[in-house]
């Protein structure tokens, strides 16, 4: 879902819980240069907006990188 | 002029209820950014925080040493949800802002301060430890009236 909405980015996903509820996200996308922090985050909370309003995710920790190279 | 912040969601009636943030609320917490270069809102206060994340970002801006003001969002936490939304697209606490702008939330505050991008946006030197827990009575919470 973050890879279609950010085209190019490298995405970890860890489930924290086991539950699938809680996740931590590590992303580093093309998009975010020149971003800061918080745009960065907003790009990668806006991508998965819809798995939050319909319940599928409870809690989504979020780390940002810009990709390498 | 300290006036608990419920008295505003009473004031509203349905607040709760209405898709559009309160707009004396949204008010005043433009008010609040734009009067306090270092502005924190968190859930209870930086003497005794009532979340996690929260105190982590007290435990930044402590070791940091720069003065803050803290607004406890929970009196009046889905009002104050629906300003943010509003105001920086951001509705989770806590959230810091450093000169009337969203840095952001606990996840990037602590990524921020262990980069030292964090002391550079508040013009302070990158503190030479690692924070330790707050020590009481150095700031006192505000109030939204």
């Amino acid at each position: 879902m973050i890879r279609a909405a950010l085209p190019g980015a490298e995405v970890e996903v860890i489930d924290e819980t086991g539950a699938g509820d809680h996740l931590r996200a590590t992303v580093a996308a093309p998009q975010f240069e020149g971003l800061s922090r918080i745009d960065q985050h907003r790009l990668v909370k806006a991508a998965v907006k819809e798995r939050f309003e319909d319940g599928t995710i409870h809690a989504l920790s979020v780390r940002t990188k810009q990709p390498q190279g | 002029m300290v006036v608990n912040p419920l008295n505003v969601s009473r004031r509203s009636g349905h607040l709760y209820n209405r898709p559009m943030a309160d707009t004396q609320l949204k008010e005043k917490v433009e008010e609040l950014i734009a009067d306090n270069p270092v502005l924190l809102f968190m859930k209870g206060t930086p003497e005794m925080p009532r979340c996690g994340f929260s105190m982590r970002v007290v435990q930044v801006l402590d070791a940091m040493n720069v003065e803050y003001g803290a607004v406890d969002v929970l009196p009046a936490l889905q009002p104050l949800r629906e300003v943010t939304a509003e105001i920086s697209e951001w509705q989770t606490f806590p959230q810091l802002y450093v000169n009337g702008e969203l840095v952001g939330g606990a996840d990037i505050v602590n990524e921020m301060f262990e980069s030292g991008e964090l002391a550079e946006a508040l013009g302070v030197e990158q503190p030479a430890e690692r924070p330790q827990p707050p020590a009481a009575g150095q700031t006192s919470p505000l109030q939204i009236e």
